[in-house]
C-alpha cells in the first residue's frame, strides 16, 4: 500500500502549483469582471437585480457541466477566429477552466460587494454628501471600508469554492488535484483520492484562515493582523512553487511529449506502458490522464497531447461522425485513411485487442444452457433478465443487438458498473452488459457471447499520433498486434481488484513483459 | 458675489421653489430670506416639507422650479461639492464615520479642503473644547461615544472648516432632555459669538419658540407662518393652532404645579 501512497505524494507538487495557479488566476479574472459590475449596481436596484439573477442562474448549473459547455464553445469560437483572423482559440485545458472558474466565482463575489455597500448605513452617506465629499472620496473613504468585511466575506466565499471546483478542470485537461481524483476513484486507488481531497482541502482552509485574518486585521485596523493574512498567501504560495520546482525533473530540451490518458484503468495503464517505451528511446515524457473521451480526440488533433490509445468504434462516431457501423475492416481502412487527412492524425498501430460492449453470463449457467453465441441467447432470452450499465440502453449497439438478433429480455435493468456485476453474483441477473477487455471477465469466469452476425461495432485498441509529433509512429510501430486481450483483462484487473492492487505503473512493467 | 448685486444680502434665499417627488408636491412656491446671522427655526408637522427646505440649500435636494441662492450665488450654478464644504451639516442620525477617530470625523471637511495636519489638529483641539468634550477623546471610536458625545461629535464636524451657516436637521432629537438643552445652549452661545447663521429643523414648536429668533411653520409644502415667536403664539392660522396647542397646554400645567 505505501507505493500507493508514494505515487500519490509524487504527483503532488505539481499538481498542487498547477491547481493553485489556475485558481489564483480564476478568481483575479472573477474579481476584475466583478468589480465594475458591484460599481454598477450602487443605487441601480434593476440592474442589481439583473446582475444577480443570471449570476445565480449560473451558479445552478453544475461545475462539472459548466467546464465541458465550453469545450464546445471555444471549439466554435476558434474555428470562427481561424476563419476570420486566421488563429485559433486552445478549447482545452487553461482557457476554458479559467471561464467556466471565473463565472462560478462572481456570485459570491457579486452579492458580497452588492450586499457590503448596501450595508452601509443611510445617514453615513448623508453625512459623507453634505459634508461635501465626491462620490470618489465617498466611494473609497466611506463606502469601500464599511463594505469590506461583507465584500471580504463573499471573496472567501468565491475563493473556498473556485479552489474545490478547480479539481474538475482535470476533465477538460487542465492539470489539477482533479487528477489524483478522478484517476484514484476510476481505479479505486484510495491513496490517490485522499490525497487529492486532502490538498484541495488543506489550500481552501489556508486560504479561508489568510483572507479571514486580511479581513478583520483591516476591520479592526490592527495593520499585524492584517499583515499576517497577507503573509500566509505569500507563504502558501512560495511553499507550493517551492516544493515544485525542487521535485520538478530536470528541464528537458523543448516541449516533453505527452502522452495522454481517459479516465479508466485501461488507458493509465497504456498511457504508463507508451510513456515507458518512449522513455527507453531517451525521451523525455508526461502523462496527462483523466481526459474526457471527447475531449481526448480534439487535444491529439490540437497538438495539446501527442499520443494516446483510442477505440475504433469510438472513432468512427467522434472524429468521423459516422452513425452506422460498418465492418471492422472498412472501419479501419477508413480510420486510417480519413484520420490523417481530416485531423492530421496517424493511426500508428492497432494494438490487437478489443474493449467492445459485449453481453457476457456466468461459463457454467451458459455451458448449462448451450449458450456460446447471441443467435442462441435470443432464443432463450425472453426467460432470462439482463443488467446493464447505465447508458447501454441508450446506445446503437443495444439498437444493433435487437435488429441483428431480436433479442428480447424477460426484464432490463440499469445498474453503475460495481452492481451490474454484483447483480449477476447476487442471482438478480442472468446477463450482463461488459466490455471485452475487462479484468472482470476472467476473474469472474464469465464468458462473452459470440456475434456471428457482426452486428456490434468493432472497439479494435488503435495507437493514435497526433500532428505535432509524427516521428512517434515510427517509435511505437513495435506495439502493433502484440497486446493480447487476455493479457489487456490480467493487467487491468490488477489495478481494478480490491485486494493486492497493482498501480498503473506496474500493471504496464507487468504487461511490457507479455509483449517481448 | 457680483459687484452689481447692491441689495441687501441674505445668506440664503429661496425664490419660488418647488420640488416633485413623483406625484407628490413636497414643496410648493416657497419663498424666503434667511438674513446672515440669522437663527431661523423650521417646524412643521412630519412631511411638511421642512428637512427637504433644509436640504435644498447645500443642494442635497435640487429645486424642480425657483432658486435658491448661497451667498448671492444660485446653487444650481455651483459646483455642489464645493457648495457643501462651505456649509455646515448635522443630522439626527449623526453619521460618524464608524472607521474615523472623533479626530479624523471633526477634521473630515478640513481634510477635503486640503488643510495641512497641523492646522486640524490644532482645529480638532478647539473644537474639542468649544462643545465641551475633554481632549482625551480625540483618539476614541464612534462606537466608544454615548448618543451625547456624539451629537458633540457631530456638531463639532458641522463646525470644523469655520462655516458661515449651519444646517441641523433635529441633530438633538434623539437625546435625554438634559443633554439636549445643554447642547442646545452651546449652539446659542456660538450662534451669538460667532455671527453664525443657523438653520434648525425641529418638530418640536416648544423648541422652536424657545431657541430661535424666528420661526417659520410649513404645512403641506407651503410657508404658512414666519416670524418672531411672540408674533407666532398669537398666529390664528389653524395648522399653526394645531402645532401650538399642546406645548402651551404642558407649559400651562407646568406653571400651575409650579405655583
Amino acid at each position: 500500500m505505501t507505493e500507493h501512497w508514494q505515487r500519490a505524494i509524487a504527483m503532488l507538487p505539481d499538481r498542487l502549483a498547477a491547481h493553485l495557479g489556475v485558481s489564483a488566476a480564476a478568481l483575479a479574472l472573477a474579481i476584475v469582471v466583478a468589480a465594475p459590475l458591484v460599481l454598477l449596481m450602487v443605487g441601480r436596484p434593476r440592474l442589481r437585480g439583473g446582475v444577480l439573477a443570471v449570476a445565480a442562474v449560473i451558479q445552478t448549473v453544475p461545475a462539472l457541466a459548466l467546464l465541458a459547455l465550453f469545450y464546445p464553445l471555444l471549439l466554435a469560437v476558434g474555428q470562427l477566429t481561424q476563419r476570420l483572423a486566421g488563429f485559433g482559440v486552445p478549447a482545452l485545458g487553461l482557457l476554458p477552466s479559467l471561464l467556466a472558474l471565473a463565472l462560478y466565482a462572481l456570485l459570491p463575489l457579486l452579492r458580497g460587494g452588492a450586499d457590503g455597500l448596501a450595508s452601509v448605513p443611510p445617514e453615513t452617506l448623508d453625512a459623507a454628501d453634505g459634508m461635501g465629499m465626491t462620490r470618489r472620496q465617498r466611494l473609497l473613504q466611506v463606502e469601500l471600508p464599511l463594505a469590506a468585511p461583507i465584500v471580504m466575506g463573499g471573496l472567501r466565499v468565491a475563493a473556498v469554492w473556485t479552489i474545490g471546483a478547480a479539481t474538475l478542470a482535470t476533465t477538460v485537461g487542465q492539470k489539477s488535484l482533479g487528477d489524483l481524483i478522478f484517476a484514484g476513484l476510476q481505479i479505486e486507488d484510495w491513496a490517490l483520492v485522499m490525497t487529492g481531497c486532502l490538498a484541495s482541502a488543506a489550500l481552501a482552509i489556508i486560504t479561508d484562515m489568510a483572507l479571514w485574518r486580511a479581513e478583520t486585521g483591516l476591520g479592526e485596523r490592527r495593520w499585524g493582523k492584517a499583515l499576517l493574512g497577507l503573509a500566509m498567501l505569500v507563504a502558501l504560495v512560495a511553499g507550493v512553487v517551492g516544493w515544485y520546482t525542487a521535485t520538478r525533473p530536470p528541464a528537458a530540451a523543448g516541449r516533453p511529449i505527452v502522452v495522454g490518458a481517459k479516465s479508466f484503468a485501461e488507458q493509465y495503464i497504456l498511457a504508463e506502458l507508451i510513456a515507458d517505451r518512449l522513455r527507453a528511446q531517451g525521451l523525455s515524457v508526461t502523462i496527462r490522464s483523466g481526459l474526457g473521451s471527447a475531449v481526448a480526440f480534439r487535444a491529439l488533433a490540437a497538438g495539446d497531447i501527442d499520443v494516446y490509445v483510442d477505440y475504433s468504434g469510438t472513432l468512427w462516431d467522434n472524429a468521423l461522425d459516422r452513425q452506422t457501423p460498418a465492418p471492422r475492416a472498412v472501419m479501419l481502412a477508413t480510420l486510417r485513411r480519413e484520420l490523417p487527412r481530416r485531423h492530421g492524425v496517424r493511426v500508428a498501430a492497432s494494438l490487437g485487442f478489443e474493449n467492445a460492449y459485449a453481453l457476457a453470463m456466468p461459463r457454467a449457467e451458459a455451458e448449462r444452457l448451450g449458450i456460446v453465441s447471441l443467435a442462441d441467447l435470443a432464443v432463450r432470452a425472453p426467460n432470462l433478465r439482463l443488467a446493464t450499465d447505465t447508458e447501454f440502453q441508450s446506445r446503437a449497439e443495444w439498437a444493433a443487438l435487437q435488429a441483428g438478433y431480436g433479442l428480447r429480455f424477460r426484464r432490463m435493468t440499469a445498474y453503475t458498473p460495481t452492481l451490474m456485476v454484483r447483480a449477476l453474483t447476487g442471482g438478480d441477473a442472468d446477463v450482463i452488459t461488459a466490455f471485452s477487455s475487462d479484468g472482470r471477465i476472467a476473474a469472474d469466469d464469465l464468458q462473452l457471447l459470440t456475434d456471428p452476425r457482426g452486428a456490434l461495432p468493432a472497439y479494435d485498441a488503435l495507437l493514435l499520433v497526433g500532428p505535432r509529433r509524427p516521428d512517434l509512429a515510427q517509435r511505437l510501430a513495435g506495439l502493433d498486434g502484440r497486446i493480447k486481450v487476455e493479457a489487456m483483462r490480467e493487467a487491468n484487473w490488477q489495478v481494478d481488484r480490491d485486494r493486492d492492487k497493482r498501480t498503473p505503473g506496474q500493471a504496464a512493467a507487468w504487461l511490457a513483459k507479455r509483449i517481448n | 458675489m457680483p459687484a452689481a448685486d447692491t441689495r441687501p444680502q441674505s445668506l440664503v434665499a429661496y425664490a419660488g421653489v418647488s420640488v416633485r417627488r413623483g406625484d407628490n408636491r413636497v414643496l410648493a412656491n416657497v419663498t424666503l430670506a434667511v438674513p446672515a446671522g440669522a437663527f431661523v427655526a423650521l417646524t412643521g408637522a412630519s412631511g411638511a416639507g421642512k428637512t427637504t427646505l433644509l436640504r435644498l440649500a447645500n443642494r442635497l435636494v435640487a429645486a424642480d422650479a425657483g432658486t435658491v441662492r448661497f451667498a448671492g450665488q444660485d446653487v444650481a450654478a455651483v459646483d455642489p461639492v464645493w457648495l457643501r464644504r462651505q456649509i455646515g451639516y448635522a443630522i439626527q442620525g449623526i453619521g460618524l464615520f464608524p472607521h474615523w477617530t472623533v479626530a479624523e470625523n471633526i477634521a473630515a471637511v478640513p481634510w477635503l479642503l486640503g488643510w495641512d495636519s497641523a492646522r486640524r489638529a490644532a482645529r480638532v483641539r478647539t473644537l474639542l473644547d468649544l462643545v465641551e468634550l475633554p481632549q482625551g477623546f480625540a483618539d476614541r471610536y464612534p462606537r466608544q461615544l454615548s448618543g451625547g458625545q456624539a451629537s458633540r461629535v457631530g456638531l463639532a464636524r458641522a463646525l470644523a472648516a469655520e462655516p458661515r451657516l449651519l444646517l441641523l436637521d433635529e441633530p438633538f432629537g434623539a437625546l435625554d432632555p438634559e443633554t439636549r438643552a445643554s447642547l442646545a445652549d452651546r449652539l446659542g452661545v456660538l450662534h451669538r459669538d460667532q455671527q453664525l447663521t443657523v438653520l434648525l429643523v425641529t418638530h418640536d414648536l416648544a423648541d422652536a419658540l424657545t431657541r430661535a429668533e424666528r420661526v417659520v411653520v410649513l404645512d403641506a409644502g407651503r410657508v404658512v407662518a414666519d416670524g418672531t415667536p411672540s408674533q407666532l403664539v398669537a398666529s390664528a392660522h389653524p395648522a399653526v393652532q394645531a402645532l401650538i396647542a399642546s406645548p402651551i397646554d404642558q407649559a400651562r400645567r407646568l406653571a400651575a404645579l409650579v405655583a
